[in-house]
């Protein structure tokens, strides 16, 4: 959460709860510090590789998953690309410290985009996905495709029979491992606690407390599944490298917010985090999922650290009243139409 | 004594520790007792290393003031969903409720099955994620201190650095740590009011402020103890003291409970489509 002080809560219709408002200046876009040039990995007292901190997936928001057609096979944007976009963002700042609404903008159920988050420097890659080359996600075998896809959020009419109906993310249980780190709209926050035998990552995104081992355990009974999965870390030098098998199948995808086609219960993900500089770790995930896409492929993006940053408690259960009015309105407008066609009769 | 002194040396929090932490201690130890505390995991600073997994035994979860075994809610659980005695953990038994809040606890209890935010799979709160029937874990290190509660995913993590004050009040509140001795002290403010102790009703407010104390006994028990004082119900600050104990299975590690899919039927259910 960015530095300034309100709770949002984003609803399946994209409608923004917010509270406590008093809006300190965000910060303006601005580059990454530079890192001192002989800076090394400091090391924990105990003699791990120190990489505690608040960190935050924000720089890549916007950036698509997948790659568009117009890059082909090219990752990076130019340097002349870069300017274009720090640019553009300069522009949503100037425009985000003016008023919150247009006295003439038309309102939708969506919160104003400056509720969010803001990437402060734009994101070098042309997509998140880096491996295959292509930058796309790759295809769905046929078993995973039969997969029932939960109504995520920006549909304002979805399906409402029930709240399993709706995605986990919606229903406020999970977005998976990568949907807790993905770059998305808020909540992106990753702090990072170390102790000897221990890598804590507590995230933001509902409240997600990621405990990982690294003294060599082997994982758990395959029996004991969860949406989290079982994590078990160790250091490749300065790298912390977590493998996370035992998922439930069938629940959260590898999109955005957890969305998308549902994984299945033989996936494994490979997380690697690299801290290159005080401010930056390097996150690259390999996802390995044999019943769901026809090969592994890896989808990568920059943490940043940035002063005053902390994560916020993100109540989204304690908090969805956007369950209760999805329901009670679907429920409302079928009582509607059936006094109606009373009515008529 | 030439143990103590030796010890005393090599760790120096180590005879800070005991006095504090052994009741009845002089000057001279038992060497059991010096044998007991040198046990204790430490960091490589010397400070007490609370990092591993944790649970409150008894059944301070149902009611954490004394109490006798009642029927549950369910006739349909018969003796699983039976709540058994328990000597409560609250000191002198009595929690200082002004009159008014008194009442409330009744409503509250006698609304238990639509009010009681664990029934809903609500984040519990401070204190009562700690002695909650799940393990927790503890991730210590040489900054900020991570908690971890198996039951819905709450955790917090304990700022170790300047006093935070928290932005926004929240259900697991604001937790900032420092050492006394060989205690951990977490002073939690900022807690939201929507939290309850036990299943029975006992409830704080906004305004309530608890200071945590974790000490750590031996190599496997943490005695706890948390002052709560809430001016707006309570007439006179109060107490709770438990114990937390290593789980030590080989294999024992915290697993999830993401309830909230266990509470939507009671949470939604009114609201499903009819057939």
């Amino acid at each position: 959460m960015r530095s300034f002080r309100f709770a949002l809560m984003l609803t399946p219709v994209g409608l923004a709860l917010l509270t406590a408002a008093s809006a300190l200046a965000q910060s303006a876009p601005h580059a990454l510090p530079a890192a001192p040039k002989n800076w090394v990995q400091t090391k924990t007292p105990w003699g791990d590789p120190d990489i505690q901190g608040t960190w935050t997936s924000d720089d890549c928001i916007g950036t698509p998953m997948n790659r568009p057609a117009n890059f082909g096979d090219r990752a990076y944007l130019t340097e002349q690309e870069m300017a274009e976009r720090m640019k553009r963002l300069e522009q949503q700042h100037e425009g985000d410290l003016k008023d919150t609404v247009d006295a003439n903008q038309r309102v939708g159920t969506g919160p104003p985009g400056n509720w969010g988050e803001r990437a402060r420097r734009p994101c070098r890659q042309t997509s998140l996905v880096v491996d295959p080359l292509n930058g796309r996600t790759p295809d769905l075998l046929p078993e995973a495709k039969t997969r029932p896809v939960p109504e995520g959020a920006g549909n304002n009419n979805p399906k409402a029979d029930s709240w399993e109906d709706f995605s986990w993310y919606i229903r406020c249980i999970s977005r998976g491992v990568t949907g807790s780190i993905l770059p998305v709209i808020y909540g992106n926050g990753q702090q990072i606690i170390q102790g000897p035998g221990y890598v804590t990552i507590l995230q933001e995104m509902v409240h997600e407390a990621r405990v990982i081992p690294l003294d060599g355990r082997p994982h758990e009974s395959s029996e004991v599944r969860s949406y989290m999965g079982d994590a078990r870390g160790h250091w490749e030098g300065n790298t912390l490298v977590v493998e996370t098998t035992n998922f439930l199948g069938g629940r959260t995808g590898i999109g955005l917010n957890g969305g998308g086609t549902p994984t299945s219960d033989a996936l494994k993900l490979i997380e690697r985090f690299t801290r290159i500089s005080p401010d930056e770790m390097k996150y690259e995930v390999t996802v390995d999922d044999p019943k769901t896409y026809t090969r592994p492929f890896k989808i990568a993006f920059p943490l940043t650290q940035e002063a005053g940053y902390q994560n916020f408690e993100y109540a989204c259960h304690e908090g969805n009243y956007a369950m209760f009015d999805s329901l009670s309105g679907a429920r409302a407008k079928e009582k509607a139409a059936a006094a109606k066609a009373a009515a008529g009769k | 004594m030439s143990f103590l002194r030796r010890s005393a040396m090599a760790v120096p929090a180590t005879a800070v520790f005991l006095l504090i932490a052994v009741p009845g201690f002089s000057q001279t130890p038992s060497r059991t007792a010096t044998r007991i505390t040198a046990q204790i995991p430490r960091m490589p600073d010397g400070k007490p290393n609370f990092t591993g997994l944790w649970q409150a035994l008894g059944t301070a979860d149902w009611d954490i003031k004394p109490h006798y075994a009642h029927a549950g809610p369910f006739f349909q659980l018969g003796a699983e969903g039976a709540e058994p005695a328990g000597e409560g953990i609250v000191e002198g038994d009595v929690i200082p409720y002004t009159p008014e809040a008194a009442a409330k606890v009744k409503e509250n209890l006698a609304n238990r099955m639509k009010l009681d935010p664990e029934i809903k799979c609500y984040m519990p709160g401070i204190p009562r994620a700690n002695y909650l029937p799940f393990p927790f874990q503890i991730v210590q290190g040489n900054q900020d201190i991570a908690f971890a509660y198996e039951y819905a995913t709450s955790n917090r993590a304990v700022n170790m650095g300047k006093f935070r004050e928290g932005q926004v009040d929240t259900w697991m509140g604001t937790s900032n740590g420092h050492w006394e001795g060989a205690t951990l002290v977490i002073d939690v403010s900022g807690l939201n009011g929507s939290s309850w102790y036990d299943r029975v009703g006992d409830f704080q407010t906004e305004n309530t402020h608890v200071v945590e104390r974790f000490t750590l006994a031996d190599a496997d028990h943490i005695n706890y103890e948390a002052t709560i004082e809430d001016q707006t119900i309570y007439t006179r600050p109060w107490k709770i003291s438990t114990v937390f104990y290593r789980r030590k299975e080989k294999n024992a590690q915290l697993n999830e409970f993401k309830c909230v899919e266990f509470a939507e039927e009671l949470i939604y259910g009114d609201l499903r489509k009819k057939k």
